[in-house]
């Protein structure tokens, strides 16, 4: 957490449950701390990104659309030619392109590349988000441990995906605080009628008799309402970092003038900030059934510029090395084109990008064959993945969840290995 | 009057085709996704490759002695009509030629272009980096003029008299030019064929897919699909618009449209009159609904007859009597394309029969 907020924070909640002494008299600080500088953004690209106008052109082949491939400062590796602002950063960039995974309808594969393994009912899973916000982030943090930017209130089955279970057996204090639509928290203003004191005073006897009420009747609801009501308190006295009209013009025209550009601008603000987990999602635009094509040369530039802004920006700010950036979506799409001139959806060969804390700059790795239809080497599914990015952040991603009076969960199952060749 | 039409031959071409073109012997010129341009004699189902592109080649036009065709790399190509040897090539555009069309005299050739680039908030496009509209004199192949619209810019059509360019674009914004002097003589925007996806993502799809004067060049039609929530569906409606757009005759306005009772949902790509000039085509994709190619009566509007032709019409053309109609386009590509890509393109000739009805 930043500095300067952390110690806002602290003062802000002088009657709160933290103390200074306290909090460093733990013995499991030290350990807590070498993650606690951890971050990562994740760049949602729901609907599935196509991997032939990206990570994986195939150009003069059948398959390989209009756009041609330019080639990247790693020798002997090209990407589309809409992303020329991603090739000149290669070399910090990790790419794996023989990611193959079994569900090809969006809500089972949000599902899937959202929590990292096979659905498991009744139990459910949390989310990346969630589960790096319980390893990542603090509790008490005035800035939310999961942050999801979304401007966009429809997405057909990502609308779905999100009024469900973030969280899962974590519980509700590892949702996300969703921000989207105007980029700012709407209600998070104090009263002018009531006094700092008074504030904080009301916040400690609600606490107080909300968590008894809690004890004593071991309601899940309540303990759900109570940790959302603590975020707010927190996001009352953050709520100006969700502002974009405090940051500079000049950064605000590097990223674009879309929302999706502005979102990442924010989460790079707020990691900046502190925050351990931003999502940023979009909608579904790259969900391309429809003149793949004529949308993929305008939304890939838009995401190229983008992933450039924002490597380049953590770099500067010296937070590259513990931020991880991870670009992808559910799936990717079709080698064939159909009838609307569109590409569908496409499980069996697709990729995907990360780079910063943990990551191997310049690693590229798999491949798909001449055609992109299947992999040809390495293979890689939602739990190497899910592996990697724990690995990246310092978590053992084969460690037990501790959940009493359940079976026995690990973060990824069967101990599955990362994707080591992107792994420093 | 009662119109039918008849398919008579269905012919197989490597990939889509984006463009026709016909000569007086009924030989049919087809630009394709890959490869280039294909011809195919009358009587003939096979098609053979005169001109090699290096990208999707999009248009082609017969002026005079020359095929001139257009690409999605922006390069113009003159080819001999005798021997198909390449006589000149332009780079016209830095991005696609979206479309392209030769002048009725056969004087001047004008191509279309644009990258949409995210240039607001909620997408809106960006503002052109290069001319949107260029127009080459079709002998020497020199630049006449350079028009400025707002990319992407996907259609063109000049007007009968070959005096006047029209071109349209993604938001639905029509500019016309009098080529004489090369001033704008009008411009109009309409939201009725442009589509912002809240549904899935937030962008714009849609736009003026065709563009054609009416025979006495007094009105342009304009065709393409419907606003809808979710562009990426392709499921706004199956729209054609007229409207006036002489100077004289003040502000641009809607005469007429197609009639909602008679149409379902998908984009249309091309709109073109018959000969006769009693009716007009539009025909293009088909997401609901039971019919994507249709003949629409000039004077009221209304449907004469229509048909499902089973794939995705791009281009289409009537031969100079009427009494046939071609229609460009394609199927999916095969999903076993490892075996090879299959033949998805489709050239579809028709008969064309019309009757007075008592």
């Amino acid at each position: 957490m930043h500095r300067r907020k952390f110690l806002e924070g602290l003062s802000a909640g002088a009657l709160s449950t933290f103390s200074w002494s306290g909090l460093f008299s733990a013995p499991a600080f030290a350990d807590i701390a070498k993650k606690k500088h951890k971050h990562c953004i994740l760049l949602w690209l729901c609907g599935g990104p196509s991997q032939f106008e990206t990570w994986d052109p195939k150009p003069g082949k059948s398959t390989g659309g209009p756009f041609r491939s330019i080639p990247t400062n790693i020798p002997g590796i090209h990407f589309s030619e809409l992303m020329p602002r991603c090739a000149s950063i290669a070399d910090k960039l990790a790419v794996v392109r023989s990611m193959k995974t079994a569900q090809k309808e969006h809500t089972q594969a949000i599902n899937l590349l959202q929590r990292g393994n096979k659905e498991r009912p009744p139990f459910v899973r949390p989310t990346m988000g969630s589960a790096l916000a319980e390893q990542l982030g603090q509790l008490g943090s005035r800035i939310p441990n999961f942050i999801l930017l979304d401007p966009c209130p429809e997405g057909n089955e990502f609308k779905g995906f999100k009024a469900g279970n973030w969280a899962g057996w974590l519980g509700a204090e590892y949702s996300p605080v969703r921000v989207g639509g105007e980029f700012k928290i709407p209600d998070t203003d104090k009263l002018d009628s009531i006094t700092d004191g008074d504030h904080e005073a009301r916040a400690e006897l609600r606490k107080f008799y909300s968590k008894k009420f809690e004890n004593e009747t071991k309601s899940s609801a309540a303990s759900s309402y109570n940790a959302t009501f603590e975020r707010v308190r927190g996001l009352m006295s953050c709520a100006d970092l969700f502002n974009l009209d405090r940051l500079p013009e000049e950064d605000r025209v590097r990223y674009g003038p879309g929302t999706f550009g502005q979102h990442a601008l924010l989460a790079r603000n707020l990691v900046e900030e502190g925050a351990p987990f931003v999502m940023v999602a979009n909608g579904m635009p790259w969900d391309t059934h429809v003149f793949n094509h004529e949308i993929y040369q305008m939304v890939v530039p838009d995401l190229d510029n983008i992933i450039f802004q924002l490597v380049k920006d953590l770099e500067d700010r010296g937070l590259i090395d513990d931020t991880l950036v991870v670009a992808m979506g559910e799936f990717g799409r079709t080698p064939w084109i159909n009838q609307a001139r569109g590409r569908d959806h496409y499980p069996n060969a697709w990729s995907l990008a990360m780079a910063g804390s943990g990551i191997k700059g310049g690693a590229v790795v798999g491949a798909t064959d001449e055609l992109g239809v299947d992999v040809i080497d390495s293979p890689f599914d939602e739990r190497n993945l899910f592996a990697t990015i724990f690995s990246a952040l310092g978590i053992d991603p084969h460690s037990e969840y501790n959940l009493p009076n359940f079976p026995t969960f690990h973060r990824v199952e069967e101990k599955i290995e990362p994707i080591k060749g992107v792994l420093l | 009057m009662k119109v039918e039409l008849k398919k008579i031959r269905e012919i197989k071409f490597p990939s889509h085709c984006l463009s026709l073109a016909l000569d007086q012997d009924q030989t049919i010129y087809a630009s394709c996704l890959e490869g280039g341009v294909f011809i195919v004699g009358e009587n003939n189902k096979n098609p053979e490759k005169i001109i090699n592109h290096d990208n999707f080649s999009s248009g082609v036009s017969l002026c005079g002695d020359n095929i001139i065709s257009s690409d999605y790399d922006g390069i113009v190509k003159w080819s001999r009509l005798s021997n198909y040897k390449n006589i000149r090539q332009i780079k016209a555009h830095n991005f696609w030629s979206w479309q392209s069309a030769a002048s009725p005299d056969n004087k001047k050739f004008g191509s279309v272009t644009g990258q949409y680039l995210v240039g607001g908030y909620k997408y809106e496009p960006a503002k052109e980096k290069e001319p949107s509209v260029r127009v080459y004199d079709t002998v020497s192949g020199e630049p006449i003029y350079s028009f400025e619209h707002t990319p992407p810019v996907q259609s063109i059509a000049f007007s009968n008299d070959s005096r006047y360019l029209a071109a349209g674009n993604l938001m639905g914004e029509v500019r016309v030019w009098d080529l004489t002097n090369g001033e704008m003589v009008s411009k109009w925007r309409t939201d009725n064929f442009t589509g912002w996806g809240i549904i899935k993502g937030h962008y714009y799809t849609g736009g003026i897919f065709s563009i054609e004067f009416s025979p006495d060049d007094s009105s342009i039609y304009i065709a393409g699909m419907g606003s809808t929530r979710d562009p990426a569906a392709g499921n706004g409606k199956q729209l054609w618009e007229k409207y006036s757009w002489r100077p004289q005759e003040g502000a641009p306005k809607l005469l007429s449209s197609a009639l909602d009772s008679e149409i379902g949902q998908g984009l249309m790509e091309v709109i073109k009159f018959h000969p006769s000039k009693k009716f007009f085509l539009m025909a293009g994709r088909m997401f609901k609904g039971n019919w994507n190619t249709a003949l629409f009566d000039a004077n009221k509007g209304k449907i004469l007859c229509s048909q499902d032709s089973g794939m995705r019409c791009s281009d289409a053309i009537f031969n100079k009597d009427g009494t046939r109609l071609y229609i460009a386009g394609g199927k999916s590509q095969s999903k076993k394309i490892k075996e090879g890509s299959g033949s998805w393109g489709r050239v579809l000739e028709y008969e064309v029969s019309i009757s007075e009805e008592s």
